[in-house]
């Protein structure tokens, strides 16, 4: 079963391609992340998706339906947050909680409650004085509280604070336990590790990696320290053994996961005192699509994703 | 206001001077006759204008600031506490006195006598002066720069009425209007001064009143705390037509408000129309010894036209909020949920069109209201109502007109749609002053509607204009349903 199934996706606004042959496969009941730097059109494939863009070529299928076609009805089973929520200046957050609901097809009362209550947000404030935290907070609830089966989350935390942040990844939890899907847009790669089941990397408006957590670490490095009875010599001379460094006795080097067993084995010959190995994490992965691209803009690696 | 005309003294009928060229035949005559018929209407206009300089200089320079928190940034700095306001101040009370002198010049230039004009352009600077303070008081009492221009705003139509109401009666309410004291200078007759020394007294009492609310609150606060709103929306609001007229609500009934004031103004003109020209020789002969009612209807039906184009504009702003939601975002959210694009472009359509007819309707209302208590003749209220209803069709013209392009050419319809209003306004205005073929006069909608009161009500316009209306709407929604949505 899947809930979203796009290939080929094209979509030019004038001389700018910001999509250019996308692919995306959500399966029903999964939190899929969908990961890019601001620009890479996370965005923009949304938008298709929820029929306020027109895709120039590709297939796009939404809960089976076309959501170009069938906007109105497959929009009664889905629920949305924008990156940028904007809200009516002189309507309260409670009002347009209610409202879009309503416009929806319905809302939970009581999960409205509870909701505001946990998100700590205030109903009566006009949207004019809200920040941008709290925008996000009144679009959030209005979502959480519906009864959609697919939530299409578009950098929903992007103004929340860590105590937020740690709310919202405990409701796409129960919103996973219930079954739902969720697909989840954002940058900032903590989270996606958190919640995701798998995830789709953007680029450019293509994708350039998708699958499970797991499946992408196989791709990748892990990071290991190592502290040896005796000096490890002759790791430099293995395939697959990166970035080696020796540091007081200890000595630390990535490794790719193919060749994780050989060097292991290796570094046993040495009297093996402690060892760490850390799993490749998102932003390491990320690093490696994006990596010429910080070449080129000679930006700071820790700051990979603000590019 | 008939006494005041009546003072006027009358003017030997100008000489017939043979030689001259025939097509400008009595233009001095006529502007001297222009001159004095709009010798309120024309001050009323220029005082709105120096009002709202007044108050959007003063606003733009304080609370507008201090909400975008720029004022935060510059009194971090070594700016006293006074000096944004003391600036914003002076700079509109120098835009005042500029524009008295000015007019005194411009005046005494077209051949008034000098003392006159001045005293008019005076009294035009003191009535901007008198908003200047009030707007120093508005901007401390409430943290909105929306609710400045609203506060303001209205205390502007309050003592219009006011004004208009003493003006009527003859009485002492005109003078609990600043613009009552403004013109009570009566220039070119009485040439008072100490009416326009009560005008800057306020205004300098007005602007120290600002100064000493500005120190009893705190920097981005108003006077009173915002009130907060509902925590829950009214079962009401759960469709797109709620929300669109919820939106809309409060520009609509300032719209409906200021045409049904203007209707007010010009039934009451109707009667001095009247009065001037059935006790004027040289007027009377200028048009042709003419029936005097059918002057007076001559001059309605044409107030009903400019009347129309105001609630053109009216509906194309309407049109346009549907744009403004678009381009800031926030029809996204609402086009996410179960609502079509048909549902939701109709609902904000919805209100342009009933929301204009309703105006227009106001407006006929007003003045037929003043010409049964002018002449007495029940008749008379009907007869206005349907002259002013009669241009709805014409109205929804120019609104479907915006819709098309808001479907159509998205970028372009807000500055296309109003480039269309003031052509049609300017046809409006000059097409027959100025002899322009009839072609020219044609593209304006509104010159299709008979000119009723002074003609009788014909169907066929009034039916094309609807159908015309018609298909541009349906253009209008088949365009956007069409297209991309715009995206920030």
């Amino acid at each position: 079963m899947t809930a979203i199934s796009v290939s080929g996706l094209v979509k030019t606004f004038g001389a700018t391609r910001a999509l250019d042959g996308l692919d995306l496969e959500v399966a029903t009941g999964e939190v899929h992340g969908f990961l890019g730097p601001n620009g890479s059109g996370k965005s923009t494939t949304i938008r298709v998706l929820l029929g306020l863009l027109r895709p120039d070529a590709g297939r796009v299928r939404l809960l089976e339906g076309d959501p170009w076609r069938d906007a109105v009805a497959l929009h009664r089973r889905l629920a949305y947050v924008p990156g940028d929520v904007t809200l009516w200046p002189n309507i309260s957050g409670g009002e347009s909680i209610d409202l879009l609901g309503h416009l929806r097809g319905g809302l939970d009362a009581r999960r409205r409650a509870e909701l505001l209550d946990r998100f700590d947000l205030d109903p009566r404030k006009k949207a004019r004085t809200y920040s941008k935290g709290n925008r996000q907070k009144v679009a959030l609830v209005a979502a959480l509280a519906s009864d959609a089966e697919l939530l299409v989350l578009d950098e929903p935390t992007s103004g929340l604070d860590p105590l937020m942040e740690a709310v919202f990844q405990e409701c796409i939890r129960e919103v996973r336990a219930e079954g739902r899907t969720v697909l989840l847009s954002s940058h900032i790669l903590a989270e996606a590790e958190a919640l995701c089941d798998r995830v789709s990397i953007i680029r450019h408006g293509r994708t350039v990696q998708s699958g499970s957590l797991d499946e992408l670490r196989h791709l990748t490095r892990t990071a290991i320290t190592a502290e040896t009875a005796r000096p490890a010599t002759g790791l430099e001379s293995l395939a697959g053994v990166h970035d080696l460094r020796h540091e007081d006795g200890r000595v630390r080097f990535d490794v790719d996961t193919d060749a994780l067993d050989g060097a292991l084995r290796h570094l046993t010959g040495f009297g093996v005192v402690s060892l760490t190995s850390a799993p490749p994490t998102l932003e390491e992965l990320f690093l490696r699509h994006y990596g010429d691209e910080l070449a080129e803009n000679g930006a700071a690696a820790r700051e990979p994703v603000r590019s | 206001m008939s006494t005041q005309l009546s003072e006027a003294p009358a003017r030997p009928a100008a000489p017939v001077r043979p030689g001259r060229s025939a097509t400008t035949t009595g233009t001095a005559a006529l502007f001297r006759f222009a001159l004095r018929r709009d010798r309120i209407r024309l001050p009323v206009w220029i005082a709105a204008g120096t009002a709202l300089m007044a108050m959007f200089t003063v606003t733009r320079h304080t609370r507008a600031d201090e909400e975008a928190g720029r004022t935060e940034l510059l009194r971090s700095a070594r700016v006293g506490r006074h000096a944004p306001m003391l600036a914003a101040v002076l700079l509109a009370g120098l835009a005042c006195a500029a524009l008295a002198v000015a007019v005194g010049i411009g005046a005494t230039a077209t051949g008034l006598p000098a003392t006159g004009s001045f005293v008019l352009g005076a009294s035009f600077g003191a009535c901007g002066l008198v908003f200047t303070g009030i707007t120093a008081v508005a901007a401390q009492v409430t943290g909105h720069t929306r609710s400045v221009y609203g506060l303001v705003g209205g205390l502007f139509a309050v003592f219009f009425v006011l004004r208009a109401v003493g003006d009527i009666e003859g009485n002492w309410v005109v003078w609990t209007s600043p613009i009552g004291w403004a013109q009570a200078s009566h220039p070119f007759s009485d040439d008072a001064v100490l009416p326009l020394l009560l005008c800057l007294v306020a205004a300098v009492v007005l602007v120290l009143g600002g100064f000493a609310l500005l120190d009893r609150r705190d920097l981005g606060a108003g006077l009173t705390q915002p009130r907060p709103g509902r925590a829950t929306a009214t079962p009401w609001l759960r469709s797109p037509l709620a929300l669109a007229v919820r939106l809309q609500r409060g520009a609509f009934l300032a719209w409906a408000l200021g045409l049904a004031l203007l209707g007010v103004v010009y039934g009451a003109l109707a009667d001095s129309v009247e009065t001037l020209i059935a006790g004027n020789e040289e007027a009377l002969a200028v048009f042709g010894d003419p029936d005097v009612d059918d002057l007076v209807d001559a001059y309605l039906s044409t107030t009903f036209s400019i009347t129309a184009l105001l609630a053109a504009a009216y509906a194309v702003s309407s049109v346009l909020r549907a744009r403004t939601e678009e381009s800031e975002q926030r029809a996204e959210p609402v086009l996410a949920t179960a609502t079509s694009r048909s549902a939701w472009l109709g609902s904000h359509v919805a209100v342009a069109l009933v929301g204009s007819a309703l105006a227009m309707t106001a407006s006929g209302v007003t003045t037929g209201v003043v010409r049964v208590l002018q002449t007495g003749e029940a008749a008379a209220f009907g007869r206005m109502v349907g002259a002013a209803v009669a241009y709805v069709p014409a109205v929804w013209v120019v609104a479907g007109l915006a819709v098309a392009l808001f479907g159509l050419l998205p970028r372009l319809a807000a500055a296309l749609a109003w480039t269309a209003v003031g052509l049609f306004l300017v046809i409006t205005m000059f097409a027959e002053s100025f002899d322009w073929p009839g072609w020219v006069s044609d593209l304006s909608p509104v010159s299709w509607v008979p000119l009723m009161p002074l003609e009788p009500f014909t169907a066929g316009p009034v039916l094309v204009l609807t159908a015309i209306a018609g298909a541009l709407l349906a253009a209008g929604s088949a365009g956007f349903r069409r297209r991309d949505l715009a995206t920030g």
